[in-house]
């Protein structure tokens, strides 16, 4: 049977890029969370190179992303009603109480850490030394930062959690409606943080020993990126899981969809071929290609996601459903996100970041009957 | 109560006399008729009857404000061509089915979208932050961010009418009298009647959300999402775009 349709009504994209970014940012602030901890929380002195950049990608995109995040919703002066009305069956309800405790939380570990730094440089005779006396609170202490880091990583998980099954509960739309999309969210939101820390690394520090520990930990997530979208791919195409033969089907037809799908798993096998071959001289080019495979990934899976019509024909606008404006939206998280990390880099000693105090495992070196 | 479009309103004749006083007072004409009997409002639509006019999707604009760029209800007109006969036009009017397992209603993070004692799934616009789950949440398309006032929008059955005693502007307006509404609590009317004595069936069954609008006369092919061709869609117009960004 042939059926055309003659009249339909056309669906905009209720989700905006906004939502893309907020997404996109706050997975890479969560991953990148995890990548500090070896460094900051177990007190692993090698790790503290990787764990310095980890710690401010986390930071300065888990400010941003909480904005764009406001920014989607179409009554922002109404988000206190989150915490007036929350309605416990919403999975949104209860990321409106984890991304603050996250965000708050993260803030203060990354205080706690810095702040040794803080009160050294309030010390010194300079023109900033009143601001870091400030900042510092008056004192250096901060063996409370191993507990604030590992709170903010409860949260962290928290709020993977909770993207992850927000979406992935949305039955009416068979291409949300998988238990892979959270853990595609977290392998590609490690994607993206190392992504982040790869042109971190090339502008700031400039170490080929790091570029290449990050690019070979880049590989890897790649490579369970890859094994995650095979897999779903298998499942869809094997036909035990309906849901999932439905997805496929509802976009398969589409040349559009075939080729954000080729360019999706070009990138990521061609960035995981250069990170695997060459890691000690690609930063630039597999940090930025990271941050393009898992920007991509969510653009596809919101705005892709949201032009499948769910009783109508065809497809609704895929690739820009809300024209340059909405591209402003992006642009303008990216510009804030830059803004924060040139002010990171400026007024905060990230590079003197050292264990925490009580942060070091208890060494041979230092017996605990000396203690 | 009965509740085809005569009985209905004769009925209202009957209650808007008696009960003035309390519709003044805010309880509905419909209620008042037997203080304990709470209607569960719902709709068959005999696609038999309806003529694809968009009678209804006018008049449903003009009664609820519906901004310029969406719907709350509309007729989807198909061309439907089996093997070796000739092309068939069928209509599927489309709105909110008032699902009685609403899968927007526990998504929304702030109880702004709730069903009512009387079946209607309905949105507090006073409360509602515009955060569009449950937009996404629903499976039949019915809901949309109305960007005149940035909170989610959907049919209602007509609530401000039916609690007046009138019935939904789509009804009142159907040329062919396919739309057909009344109290499915109440066995005598007529929307009662017609699900005891048609074959009828419902969008997406497999959602398993218990719609309550009902069709008669349903092509297997346009109960889920339509595996067809869409003929036109327009390209997005600067106005459009300003609409769906909305920030
Ligand atoms: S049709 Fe959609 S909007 Fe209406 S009650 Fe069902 S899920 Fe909710
Ligand atoms: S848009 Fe409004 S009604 Fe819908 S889920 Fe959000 S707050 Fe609730």
């Amino acid at each position: 049977m042939e059926i055309t349709e003659l009249v339909g009504a056309v669906h905009h994209a209720a989700w905006l890029p906004w939502a893309v970014q907020y997404f996109f940012l706050i997975a890479i602030s969560t991953t990148a969370l995890l990548l500090a901890l070896p460094g900051f929380v177990m007190g692993r002195e090698t790790a503290l190179p990787r764990a310095r950049l980890a710690l401010m990608t986390a930071v300065t995109t888990g400010i941003t992303a909480p904005i764009a995040l406001l920014a989607d919703l179409h009554q922002p002066g109404r988000f206190w009603e989150f915490f007036a009305y929350t309605n416990a069956s919403s999975w949104m309800a209860w990321g409106a109480w984890f991304v603050p405790a996250y965000v708050g939380l993260l803030v203060a570990f990354a205080w706690a850490v810095h702040r040794p730094a803080f009160h050294a440089w309030g010390n010194e005779d300079w023109r900033f030394a009143k601001l870091f006396r400030w900042l510092s609170l008056g004192g250096s202490a901060n063996g409370f930062a191993r507990p604030l880091g590992i709170a903010a990583t409860i949260a962290a998980i928290l709020v993977l959690t909770y993207t992850g099954a927000e979406v992935y509960v949305v039955r009416s739309r068979p291409l949300w409606n998988t238990p892979f999309l959270p853990w595609q969210f977290l392998a590609t939101g490690f994607v993206g943080a190392l992504g982040v820390m790869l042109v971190l690394e090339r502008v700031l520090t400039r170490s080929a020993g790091l570029e290449a520990e990050l690019n070979r930990r880049l590989a890897l997530w790649l490579a369970v990126v890859g094994a995650l979208g095979a897999a779903w791919f298998v499942v869809a195409v094997s036909g035990i899981s309906p849901r999932h033969s439905e997805a496929l089907a509802s976009v398969a037809g589409f040349p559009v969809w075939h080729t954000m799908a080729t360019w999706g798993a070009l990138t990521v096998a061609v960035t995981f071929l250069i990170a695997t071959l060459a890691p000690a001289r690609s930063g630039w080019a597999t940090g930025l290609l990271a941050i393009h495979a898992a920007w991509m990934f969510r653009w596809t899976v919101f705005m892709g996601g949201q032009a499948v019509p769910k009783v109508g024909s065809g497809l609704y606008d895929a690739m820009l459903p809300t024209g340059i404006e909405g591209l402003m939206g992006v642009i303008g998280t990216f510009g804030l996100w830059l803004f924060l990390v040139i002010a990171y880099t400026t007024f905060i000693p990230w590079l003197e970041a050292g264990i925490p105090a009580g942060g070091k495992p208890a060494a041979p070196a230092r017996p605990a009957n000396q203690h | 109560m009965n509740m085809n479009r005569r009985g209905f309103l004769g009925a209202v004749g009957r209650v808007s006399i008696g009960a003035a006083a309390s519709v003044a007072g805010g309880a509905g004409a419909a209620n008042a008729a037997k203080a304990d009997h709470i209607p569960k409002w719902g709709m068959v639509v005999d696609l038999r009857k309806c003529i694809g006019c968009q009678a209804c999707t006018v008049a449903c604009i003009m009664e609820n404000d519906v901004p310029e760029d969406a719907f709350r209800t509309h007729v989807s007109v198909y061309e439907l061509v089996k093997d070796g006969q000739d092309p068939a036009m069928v209509m599927l009017p489309r709105l909110c089915n008032h699902c009685e397992n609403p899968p927007c209603v526990p998504v929304c993070p702030v109880e702004a979208t709730f069903k009512a004692e009387s079946g209607e799934v309905l949105v507090d616009a006073s409360r509602c932050v515009g955060c569009a789950y449950c937009v996404q949440a629903c499976p039949y398309d019915a809901r949309f961010i109305n960007h005149e006032t940035q909170t989610a929008d959907k049919c209602t059955f007509c609530f401000h009418r039916t609690q007046a005693g009138l019935l939904p502007a789509c009804v009142e307006t159907c040329v062919g009298g396919a739309r057909n509404f009344g109290d499915l609590n109440d066995p005598e009317s007529a929307v009662s009647k017609l699900l005891a004595e048609n074959e009828v069936s419902v969008l997406r069954p497999e959602m398993q959300t218990n719609p309550n609008v009902y069709y008669i006369g349903l092509e297997d092919v346009l109960s889920g999402r339509v595996a067809g061709e869409a003929a036109y869609r327009p390209a997005h117009t600067a106005e459009s775009v300003a609409h769906a960004e909305g920030v």
